[in-house]
């Protein structure tokens, strides 16, 4: 066990996301202040060009992200960072990174809403506008950590997802995995690695078949093809054909339009990323995510100490949703907790459909974190 | 409709998609003609295209990387495109912004970012004084009185001058042109050629919405500009400026001796904790509250200790209250937050404060034990209280830090001396950090 803890660090989950993306080998971030996802933003421009990168102050949010995808587009995997205020501007850009198939990582870590709401203060509000940002309800990966280590290897699965499926991914945080610090301990984690973006070049084999945005199969993900590389590019953000230019409505500009969704649904059972603690004979389930997901710990803890059987779900992959997981996890269970952060239940309401004939209930705030006791009253 | 024949860069035989007569036709042809005349390769050129009627372009330039964006960001993509070309790859690429008037009002801040960090790009602003697609309607850029689907009795407005803004925000190379000019190409190879940022706003008609409604030729537009008060031709040609990648590896990479990868520390077996101790530590921003519980935890971490850190404060970060919860513990802390305290720690009143608002005294038993400053008033609590005249023997900067000190001393959480050793790298001999009653028994 020794040897083992042998690397240690106090980090926050911000300075955490920083260094996984430098080991996913991100060479580009452009960034906008913005409490609680500032450190992250500060440790890029620290660190990035000490390892081959580059890291560029934006004028905004809008220009971040636009300077992102640009980098990526030129063949460098890129990232930058906001929260909620900064997310909403983003928004535009997340469309065009989805559309045009170019990898791009967005770190949004969370805090109190709506609108400018509470920069000190947490919240786990943003996960519908995450999903659902995109005219047309694409599948946006979303993965979702629950502490500053988690924050490193979440980062590089976002990467890693990002470049395998030609997506953007959006690691999703909070202000208290972000601003927390936190005993962090490195073993293991500089031995993890994402995935290299694939290129296309005149001398492959299927440079004759190969297309912009071509595929053969709901599962393929076509080759990437560099600005300034040897095959053109020609990307657009309009709804295009194969070949990416602009098309109205023909068959084959609707079947790459639904590739969109298609390709990543056809991975979706390689982008489970859970953590189940079953126990025999629990009728409880309690699910969370985030920060929460702690507390949840912590309550399950409390409640089996005080005999009763309950199981516990924590979700790191929250979109795709990993609904054949859920539904594993609440087989003999005839009560589903949900706690996250937010008013309304934003992800409870997405997966309740999953629990059909089963009493569901939320534990649900604003303003501070979800205590232990707030989630072990629900677990009766 | 048009065809064109003989296009290096272009689709050969492309039809250009424009309406009769309008400006973009002509701009696209001297375009590929400027290309041809600086000779480059198809593959080391990128045009970026808005949107509008100037966003159709990427269809007729087959030979050249194309990128079709989202409105007035196409300088934002092109800024990335073109800042990763120069750092980090093989500095080839010319890249080329197309940009309407309506794109480059509404892309505004991209445009003077991209010139205020003098990325190598070139954007051309076809401006035909309206929003052309749409349906014609006035733009940032329409002239005073001018008549558009959106201003039937004229524009309020005088049109912004783009390459003032230009001017404005440094760009190297600036220059306006109208769409028939003679010498078209040439220019636009010289802003293209041109190392750094540099803008060409070529005036030109749009056929289906402004000629209809204004007495207006292209013969007109030059005048009709110096009424606004915007010059032609080349308004500044400075070659000085050093271009985005050649300033960034002298300001920056020539850096990279003093930048440091992140720290480790290697843990000892320095406690003997079987349950977590959860502090919370409040006091004045400014006061290294924060900074203090920080080296708190880096001890405890080096002691073979988990721990977390907490802050809090309001959002400005210089006034008004600091405050941090910690918790040490010997295994794994989930919830972050201190629900029950072991240590309170307050040293001014603005601290205590805000504890207050945030309902310390439900959050504290009897095992509980409050290091406070002699100055803080309490309520009758059932925990014990320990009043050190913090403020006076530390001073306001360091009356957190000798508070836990104190703890760490008479409580043996972890091995003192690590904190010592700690405290002395930052502020030098242990012994004198404080003033000397500190050292005293101190109850
Ligand atoms: S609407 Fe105006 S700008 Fe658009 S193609 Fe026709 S003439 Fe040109
Ligand atoms: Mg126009």
């Amino acid at each position: 066990m020794q040897s083992l803890r042998k690397k240690v660090a106090l980090r926050s989950g911000n300075q955490m996301t920083a260094e996984g993306a430098i080991q996913a080998g991100c060479k580009f971030f452009a960034g906008y202040p913005i409490t609680p996802a500032s450190g992250i933003y500060k440790g890029m421009i620290d660190m990035l060009p000490l390892n081959g990168g580059i890291a560029i102050s934006s004028p905004d949010e809008i220009s971040a992200l636009t300077y992102c995808v640009g980098a990526s587009m030129r063949g460098f995997k890129a990232m930058t960072a906001t929260s909620g205020p900064g997310w909403a501007l983003m928004i535009e850009t997340l469309q065009y990174a989805l559309i045009t198939e170019t990898p791009v990582v967005i770190a949004v870590v969370q805090r109190l809403g709506p609108s400018t709401g509470g920069a000190t203060q947490g919240g786990q509000g943003d996960i519908m506008i995450t999903e659902f940002a995109t005219s047309g309800g694409y599948t946006i990966p979303v993965l979702y950590p629950t502490n500053a280590k988690e924050c490193f290897e979440l980062t590089l699965k976002a990467f890693d997802w990002s470049e395998k499926y030609r997506t953007p991914v959006v690691l999703l945080t909070d202000k208290e995995i972000g601003m927390t610090t936190e005993s962090v301990n490195y073993a293991g984690l500089y031995e993890l690695s994402s995935a290299e973006r694939k290129n296309i070049r005149n001398s492959d084999a299927d440079i004759k078949k190969w297309k912009m945005y071509g595929f053969d199969s709901p599962d393929m993900i076509t080759k990437f093809a560099n600005v300034g590389g040897e095959v053109k590019v020609t990307a657009t953000g309009s709804a295009h054909n194969a070949m990416g230019y602009l098309k109205k409505n023909d068959k084959e500009t609707i079947a790459t339009l639904l590739h969109l969704e298609e390709k990543i649904l056809a991975h979706k059972d390689e982008m489970v990323e859970v953590k189940k603690e079953l126990q025999d004979g629990a009728d409880t389930l309690v699910i969370s995510f985030g920060i929460t997901a702690r507390t949840l710990k912590d309550a399950v803890k409390l409640a089996r100490e005080g005999g009763r059987k309950v199981s516990s779900l924590i979700i790191y992959s929250m979109f795709p949703i990993p609904e054949r997981e859920i539904i594993l996890s609440c087989d003999n269970c005839t009560r589903i907790v949900v706690a996250e952060e937010n008013i309304s239940g934003q992800y409870r309401k997405l997966i309740e459909p999953l629990f059909a004939g089963k009493e569901v209930v939320g534990v649900n705030k604003i303003g501070s974190m979800i205590t232990t006791m707030e989630i072990a009253e629900r677990i009766v | 409709m048009q065809v064109q024949e003989n296009c290096t860069y272009m689709t050969s035989g492309a039809v250009m998609p424009f309406c009769k007569g309008c400006g973009h036709s002509n701009i696209l042809k001297k375009l590929n003609e400027a290309l041809g005349e600086l000779k480059l390769d198809p593959k080391d050129v990128c045009l970026v295209t808005d949107i509008g009627c100037i966003g159709l372009t990427d269809a007729l330039f087959d030979k050249v990387h194309t990128v079709h964006t989202t409105h007035g960001r196409s300088t934002g993509f092109a800024t990335g495109i073109a800042v990763a070309d120069k750092v980090l790859a093989e500095k080839r690429l010319k890249t080329i912004v197309l940009i309407g008037d309506g794109g480059s009002m509404i892309g505004l801040l991209h445009i003077v970012n991209a010139a205020l960090m003098n990325v190598d790009l070139t954007v051309i602003v076809a401006n035909n004084f309206l929003f052309g697609m749409t349906g014609g309607q006035q733009s940032s850029l329409t002239p005073e009185h001018f008549i558009t689907q959106t201003t039937p009795f004229g524009n309020m407005n005088p049109s912004l001058d783009i390459c003032g803004i230009a001017e404005a925000s440094k760009a190297g190379f600036i220059a306006r042109a109208v769409a028939s000019d003679k010498d078209l190409s040439g220019l636009m190879a010289k802003a293209i050629q041109h190392s750094g940022f540099s803008i060409v706003e070529i005036l030109e008609l749009c056929t289906e919405h402004a000629t209809k409604r204004n007495d207006l030729k292209g013969s007109m537009l030059a005048k009709m500009a110096e009424a606004e008060g915007h010059k032609l031709g080349i308004l500044r040609n400075d070659v000085e400026r050093r271009e985005f990648s050649v300033k960034y590896a002298a300001d920056v990479q020539s850096h990279l001796k003093e930048m440091k990868p992140p720290r480790f520390i290697e843990p000892i077996e320095g406690h003997k904790l079987k349950m977590p101790v959860g502090f919370i530590i409040s006091g004045s921003a400014g006061e290294r509250v924060q900074s203090s519980a920080g080296m708190l935890c880096q001890a405890a971490l080096r002691c073979g200790l988990e721990v977390t850190q907490k802050n809090d404060n309001p959002v400005t970060q210089g006034s008004g209250f600091s405050l941090s919860e910690v918790i040490i513990s010997p295994e794994e802390i989930n919830y972050t937050g201190v629900s029950e305290a072991d240590f309170v720690v307050v040293v001014s009143e603005t601290g205590m404060k805000e504890l207050k608002a945030q309902d310390i005294y439900q959050r504290i038993s009897d095992k509980t034990v409050f290091i406070v400053d002699e100055s803080i008033e309490l309520d009758e609590v059932s925990s014990k209280v320990i009043k050190l005249p913090l403020r006076k023997m530390c001073g306001g900067d360091k009356a957190s830090l000798g508070a836990l000190d104190y703890v760490i001393r008479n409580y043996s959480l972890f091995d003192h001396e690590i904190f010592i050793k700690l405290l002395e790298k930052k502020f030098g001999e242990y012994s004198k950090i404080f003033r000397g009653e500190y050292y005293l028994d101190l109850v």
